[in-house]
């Protein structure tokens, strides 16, 4: 309040005194609370967010991330607190100014429908009056960045883009006017998985370059622990649960709620890091197709199986026979149903499961390279391997613990 | 059919149904265009104001349910009779269509629009007619359509209360029934509205064409 000098010069100087590294937003005392409601929002949040790097805001629904991330530019305007960017406190900035050096990335994306898209990109630029041979190079040149051909793209309507390059658009519009610092509000969550995968590594590629500061919500801790250089996982009224590093949080989590947080999704990321060959198949009941029909009768009405599996010469599954299959007169290639759902020993459990679900039998059936049969993986093996994961994660927090005198809760 | 085609022919009749078309024309335009002005006010103010949009909405509803002969009955004694208090009341009755329209088609843009509009650093009044107004804008003026083919129709009761437009050739047939040529006069004047109508409706049609934005268009 004391500075005397104009929102301009203040602004045009937003990030040009503090070097990489050092804490360009401190979020101070910071509190949002909503008319008629008790409990706050957010309450008394205080962090640092150091210049350059990707800071989570990750929690479960509720907890007052987004309301969070949304104070930092007065979207949502703070109860009482501080944000202090770049040793000056936001809240004595004009916000319109303010918003101008923020870059602003929301899931739903927001692009304007009724502009095109080389327009929505110039966005800023033209709120910051650049004169239109600057603007038309800059889009040119955030077009190509984010992988969008200029002329092939610029003239386009929204509308007319896919969900990943509306996604791509609103980073690039975003990124217009070179903001030190990006908020980004769960801005993969409404893409598929595939091309949020891509879009996330490009922009993890993109940011190795910028070096932004950024505040990035998501619900999803496997996308904090990708894409944070730190994590903040916040509970209930934006407190902080612990703040440090992916292998901080995972190796060392500070509380029972990072352990339970974590857990949850961590397990299924496991499945993706084990493979089908450490787990122990189950044996079918089997049949090749070249042995006698009565001999394979014998064999399933003798078992307690409901189907037999039927393998070719080679070994390799064929068909899924019931009794009634067994019984008829029609060749034996002909009857059952084709055996699907098979997996390889160095496909992951998380593949094999996938597999499982499509397939209609249940149950995977493991095939060594060539193709022969192995064994089968149902649902419950998968179950026991869950466990046995848990166990051991279990095992490693508590030893971890031991060793480690910072276990109370808050960071 | 022949009665008709001969009533049609007669030079007389088509002076007399062209000037009143195009009383008619006047009579549509000139309360539609206010009502535009006013109701776009009353439309955003409803929209922005939680506390006034009940009111304004009720209150331009209500227009529309007093029986329009009665409307323009009770703005004789006040501002005379003739065109003046037909375009009042024309103007009242055109507002509930526009109004609520441009409510609805402030409140159909994508929130998400908005905000990152916000985010982005515009000001209210930038958002409001760079991003809120073109985006509602569709339905605005399927709100602006409406009213006016509900002016061209109560335009013709004009005529009872002293108006001008083809309600007075509607009019003269009815009072002159079972008279001669009276069916002829009811239908020639309302073939004229039906045409009119048809012709406003492309006109917007050729509107929302020449104003909707390429990116916004079904």
């Amino acid at each position: 309040m004391s500075d005397v000098t104009s929102p301009e010069t203040e602004l045009a100087s937003l990030g040009a005194d503090t070097p990489p590294g050092e804490t360009m937003i401190e979020l101070k005392d910071l509190t949002k609370r909503y008319p008629g409601q008790e409990t706050p929002a957010v309450d008394r949040l205080n962090l640092e967010i150091p210049k350059g790097e990707i800071v989570v805001f990750v929690g479960p629904s509720g907890c007052g991330k987004t309301t969070s991330l949304k104070m930092i530019n007065r979207i949502i305007e703070p109860t009482s607190g501080q944000i202090i960017m770049d040793g000056q406190d936001v809240t004595t900035i004009d916000p319109n100014q303010l918003r101008r050096r923020i870059g602003y990335v929301i899931q739903q994306i927001g692009l304007f429908p009724h502009i095109r898209v080389g327009d929505n990109v110039a966005t800023v630029p033209n709120l910051l009056g650049w004169d239109k041979e600057r603007t038309d190079a800059r889009v040119d040149e955030l077009l190509d960045i984010v992988g969008l051909p200029p002329d092939q793209y610029r003239e386009r309507f929204p509308k007319e883009l896919s969900g990943g390059q509306r996604q791509r658009v609103g980073v690039a519009r975003a990124l217009a006017a070179d903001p030190p610092v990006l908020l980004m509000d769960e801005p993969f969550g409404a893409i598929d998985p595939i091309t949020r995968t891509r879009l996330q590594n490009e922009f993890l590629r993109l940011q190795e370059e910028l070096q932004k500061t950024i505040c990035f919500v998501t619900h999803d801790i496997d996308e904090a622990v990708k894409m944070g250089d730190r994590i903040a996982i916040l509970r209930e009224g934006s407190r902080v649960a612990q703040f440090a590093t992916p292998e901080e949080i995972l190796t060392n989590p500070a509380n029972e709620f990072v352990e339970d947080f974590v857990g949850t999704g961590a397990t299924l990321k496991r499945l993706k890091l084990t493979r089908v060959r450490e787990v122990e198949p189950t044996q079918a009941l089997i049949g090749v197709v070249d042995e006698d029909r009565n001999e394979l009768r014998r064999r399933f009405e003798e078992s307690e199986w409901t189907a037999m599996l039927l393998l070719d010469e080679q070994r390799r599954p064929m068909r899924w026979l019931r009794g009634t299959d067994l019984r008829s007169s029609r060749p034996i290639t002909e009857v059952g149903v084709r055996a699907r759902a098979i997996v390889e020993p160095q496909a992951t459990l998380s593949d094999a499961l996938e597999e499982m679900l499509l397939g209609a039998a249940g149950v995977a059936i493991v095939v060594d390279r060539r193709g022969a049969y192995e064994g089968l993986l149902d649902v419950d093996d998968i179950i026991t391997a869950i466990q046995t994961m848990k166990d051991a994660q279990a095992e490693f927090y508590r030893a971890a613990k031991l060793v480690d005198p910072e276990t109370e809760e808050g960071a | 059919m022949a009665f008709f085609t001969e009533y049609l022919a007669d030079p007389s009749t088509q002076r007399e149904l062209l000037s009143q078309t195009v009383e008619h024309i006047y009579l549509t335009a000139v309360p539609v265009l206010i009502a535009v002005i006013l109701g776009l006010g009353l439309g955003i103010l409803a929209h922005r104001s939680p506390q006034l949009r009940s009111p304004i909405l009720s209150v331009v509803s209500t227009f529309l349910t007093i029986p329009s002969l009665a409307l323009f009955a009770i703005l004789i004694p006040i501002v005379g009779i003739g065109a003046t208090p037909a375009i009042i009341a024309l103007t009242l009755y055109a507002l509930l269509p526009i109004v609520r329209n441009t409510v609805s088609g402030l409140f159909s843009v994508d929130r998400a629009v908005v905000e990152s509009a916000k985010g982005m650093g515009m000001s209210a009044t930038m958002r409001l007619w760079k991003i809120e107004l073109p985006n509602a804008w569709p339905v605005m003026l399927a709100g602006v359509r409406v009213a006016t083919l509900l002016t061209i129709g109560i335009a013709a009761i004009a005529a009872l209360v002293g108006g001008p437009g083809l309600g007075q050739e509607i009019f003269t047939g009815i009072r002159r029934i079972p008279a001669a040529g009276s069916l002829e006069s009811l239908l020639g004047g309302t073939i004229a509205i039906v045409v009119l109508a048809i012709l406003f409706d492309l006109l917007y049609l050729a509107i929302g064409r020449l104003t909707i934005p390429r990116g916004i268009r079904e």
